[in-house]
């Protein structure tokens, strides 16, 4: 599978977005400082900028690594190198969602270990953290399909206002759902049938973006 | 295995407004082959069929004895690939560029690396983004041949660069020939360039070839003849002979199989031959295009 040259594509993309990521995690460090205040507004201001990093930072890098690599033209000096159009799919598609992984894995962790131990916070809350936390990583697999997909600044944008227009409304339904916020007040987190679903439901709506978009671009005939 | 360094056979492929149709070429192991056309011909997109970048709807690409698109992977360890349109990442410098192709390219030539960077006047702690479009083609040339590949496919290399910088390219694609195993493709709408240095040439227009052969004979085969046409005299229409283009007494024939007898011929019918001119590779190029063209629109 010429894994050498995919890891040196992966690495590559690592060396020219890690301001961005390093970026990403300050900011989410910024918001974990300001949650861990004992004062109402700081935390609503930290948790509203943690979630802010995250959306920002998946939106920005499928533009920064997909669009603008064929935007500046840099992709045909990439496909120069001895790799094929389904090991660049691979590549990109591995370096973007590690980028964005990182940061999100540390500020999911960072947050959950905030929520458990903080005796104010009910650990009840916990399941309700992770399944926000699910909905800038699907959020952001569909920004990065859509990018690698349409190759599109255009559809890519369009792709993100979709994305970022719906968090509010899905954070409307979810904290109004009984069976969500049933158990917000719980001394112990409680894995229910209905967190259990959505979470199952986030992860599985990533992977099959992921999937669908390896397949759609593991099928093209023309690369540059 | 074969001695032809590309090998297109019955190539075609479609777009909406424009297609490459039926494409033949050939380009033997250590040979340059300068593919010519005006913009819009299908030059590049030939070449991006030769790099497997695009897959043509029909015909059979190998490329140094390996299938392409299927096996682009194998054959990509050994080309260099340059275009006109390749731009390097504008926040890194030409050293960490360097270093990413070295660390792909086990054939990556240090000491020549350095040598072309004093060749080319290129500093390699530099950002890409403050080079200028001279020195941007010139450092992507210098990523593309320190890897030492058999095969060189170069499209538009030399286009917007000043004479000075398009000789110290040329001279350089020149040397890499030493080497009599290398082999070059490149595209370019100047043809004083291929002249410069190719050993083939192909005219490609609108999407089809309308010539292929080797540099010397083809120029050997194109003549003008400057005539003398006497009122009431017509001038017979010879074989090899694809134009006259006449005003008032004096005519001017285009050969693109001349013969030495055409003069007697010309002389015969009672016209005075003042002049037999060889033409250049431009010339050739543009009355080429244009028969090309007659003949697709009769």
């Amino acid at each position: 599978m010429n894994g050498g040259v995919i890891r040196i594509l992966i690495l590559k993309d690592w060396r020219l977005h890690r301001v961005q990521v390093l970026l990403s995690l300050a900011a989410g460090g910024v918001a974990l400082a300001l949650l861990q205040l004992r004062d109402e507004a700081a935390f609503l201001i930290g948790s509203v900028w943690l979630f802010v990093s995250l959306i920002v930072l998946g939106s920005m890098l499928p533009v920064s690594n997909v669009i603008n690599e064929r935007k500046k033209q840099s992709l045909a000096f990439i496909m120069s190198i001895p790799v094929s159009a389904v090991q660049y799919a691979v590549s990109k598609i591995i370096s973007t969602v590690g980028m964005f992984l990182v940061p999100w894995a540390v500020s999911a962790l960072a947050a959950t270990i905030l929520a458990l131990s903080r005796r104010d916070i009910p650990n009840g809350i916990i399941p309700f953290i992770l399944i926000l936390f699910g909905l800038p990583l699907v959020g952001f697999c569909v920004v990065a399909g859509a990018a690698l997909i349409t190759d599109s600044e255009g559809w890519t944008i369009a792709a993100t206002i979709v994305c970022n227009s719906s968090y509010g409304l899905i954070y409307y339904f979810l904290v109004r759902n009984p069976a969500i916020n049933g158990t917000f007040k719980s001394p112990v987190p409680v894995w229910s049938a209905a967190v259990l679903t959505i979470l199952a439901g986030e992860v599985l709506a990533a992977g099959l973006i992921l999937g669908i978009t390896f397949y759609l671009q593991s099928r093209k005939r023309e690369f540059v | 295995m074969s001695d032809l360094a590309i090998e297109l056979a019955g190539v075609g492929k479609k777009y909406p407004y424009f297609a490459l149709d039926n494409i033949h070429l050939e380009v033997p192991q250590g040979q340059i082959m300068g593919l010519i056309g005006p913009n819009g011909a299908g030059k590049s997109t030939t070449i991006r069929i030769v790099m497997g970048l695009v897959q043509q709807d029909h015909g059979e690409v190998r490329v140094l004895g390996r299938s392409m698109p299927a096996e682009q992977i194998a054959a990509k360890w050994d080309i260099g690939f340059a275009s006109e349109d390749m731009r390097l990442y504008e926040g890194m410098t030409l050293a960490w560029h360097m270093n990413f192709i070295r660390s792909i390219y086990a054939k990556w030539d240090a000491p020549y690396a350095q040598l072309l960077l004093k060749r080319f006047g290129l500093r390699a702690e530099q950002k890409i983004k403050g080079l200028s479009h001279g020195q941007r083609v010139k450092a992507t040339l210098l990523l593309v041949l320190a890897r030492r590949p058999r095969l060189l496919v170069l499209d538009e290399p030399t286009t917007g660069l000043d004479p000075v910088a398009r000789h110290e390219i040329l001279r350089e694609l020149t040397a890499v020939m030493t080497d009599e195993g290398r082999s070059i493709l490149f595209s370019s709408h100047n043809t004083q360039d291929v002249e410069q240095i190719s050993d083939q040439i192909t005219f490609i227009d609108r999407g089809r070839i309308i010539d292929s052969m080797d540099k010397e004979a083809y120029l050997d085969r194109w003549r003008r003849l400057r005539l003398e046409v006497p009122f009431g005299i017509a001038l017979p229409a010879l074989p090899g002979v694809i134009g006259i283009r006449q005003n008032g007494r004096l005519a001017v024939a285009t050969a693109n199989a001349f013969a030495p007898d055409m003069a007697n011929a010309y002389e015969s019918s009672g016209a005075r031959v003042q002049a037999i001119e060889t033409m250049t590779l431009e010339e050739i190029f543009v009355a080429n295009v244009e028969r090309s063209r007659e003949e697709v629109e009769a």
